[in-house]
């Protein structure tokens, strides 16, 4: 049988993880007041740097729930934080993270104390106290790996402290949680009047609230 | 993946120091221990701070064994990356002795992960 294999109809062409010069973004009106700089504006992306970063923790595993330990992303000297918020108001952090495989699990808070991935049914939240509900909302290494982060980010200056909780889980001494950061710098420019197709275009990045209806 | 060959010692010989971004794995392990009398009892042991955490601000540091065997007189014995599979260091990778002896060799193959 002799056969010839036809042109391929389509080609699959794999965006870019990142965001890149030119790109749009717009921030949706979710946003609180407090960022009335960028709330319900539209930006270009007008340059772009990656910034890699690895951070991390060696934590003894404990009785359920009573060691932990807090990383919280804003800025400042403060003993957990890591201060990779942006400073500048036409800047904007998109920041990619990984995890090496490893014996624990994460949950995340913003603020500090307020969950992102509750249910809807009363004391369904994220709770390291609790044998069940501990595993409620955690992402764990396999969910986001340091070779192909899944994690996506994005900071802008003076955004309420986010939190990312890590717990060493029972059966092993130690652990040392190695969190890979990548950190796309992004330089905007504000669209005074933009098009409708440019707000069709542009990446809309909601508020973390978004998350808790 | 490098290696180093140290003597056994009553002091702990550092083979790996820690890296911030990685574990350190044992690949391989010999234990000349052909010439001379006298067994030694060797350790591999994992020596680190951990980071603070909520309630301790400054924990103290750690030393943990990782992996332990008795080699006697006249014996070498090898153990390759499956025997010892499992054997990681999550700060600096030490070896130990139970004796001082200057003819008893310990070579150690490790990578960072």
């Amino acid at each position: 049988m002799l056969e010839l294999v036809p042109k391929p109809q389509f080609s699959v062409v794999i965006p870019p993880k990142l965001l890149q010069e030119g790109y749009l973004v717009s921030f949706a009106s979710d946003w609180p007041s407090t960022h009335n700089a960028i709330r319900e504006k539209t930006f270009r992306i007008d340059a772009v740097n990656q910034v890699p970063y690895d951070r991390s923790y060696i934590l003894p595993t404990g009785a359920v729930g009573t060691l932990y330990r807090d990383v919280d992303f804003s800025n400042g000297s403060g003993a957990f934080q890591e201060s990779i918020y942006p400073e500048n108001q036409n800047t904007l952090f998109e920041v990619l993270l990984g995890f090496k495989p490893g014996n624990f699990l994460s949950h995340w808070y913003l603020p500090a104390g307020k969950s992102v991935h509750n249910l809807e049914y009363a004391q369904m939240y994220p709770d390291l106290t609790n044998a069940n509900r501990m595993y409620l909302g955690a992402r764990q290494p396999k969910d986001s790996p340091y070779e192909d982060p899944r994690i996506k980010l994005y900071f802008v200056k003076d955004l309420a402290p986010l939190i990312m909780r890590l717990y060493v889980l029972a059966g092993v001494d130690f652990e040392k949680i190695v969190v890979g950061l990548t950190i796309n710098k992004c330089l905007m420019r504000e669209i005074e009047r933009p098009t409708d197709d440019q707000k069709l275009k542009a990446k809309v990045i909601r508020y973390f609230d978004y998350l808790r209806w | 993946m490098p290696s180093l060959v140290v003597t056994a010692h009553t002091t702990a010989r550092t083979i790996a120091a820690e890296r911030g971004n990685a574990v350190v794995k044992a690949k391989s392990l010999t234990i000349d221990n052909q010439v001379g009398a006298g067994d030694c009892a060797i350790t591999i042991q994992d020596s680190f701070t951990p980071a603070p955490y909520i309630g301790v601000p400054a924990p103290g540091a750690e030393l943990i064994e990782r992996f332990r065997a008795l080699v006697q007189a006249g014996d070498m014995i090898t153990w390759g990356e499956e025997d010892l599979k499992g054997v990681r260091c999550l700060g600096a990778m030490l070896v130990d002795s139970d004796v001082i002896k200057a003819t008893c060799y310990i070579t150690v193959g490790y990578e960072h992960e």
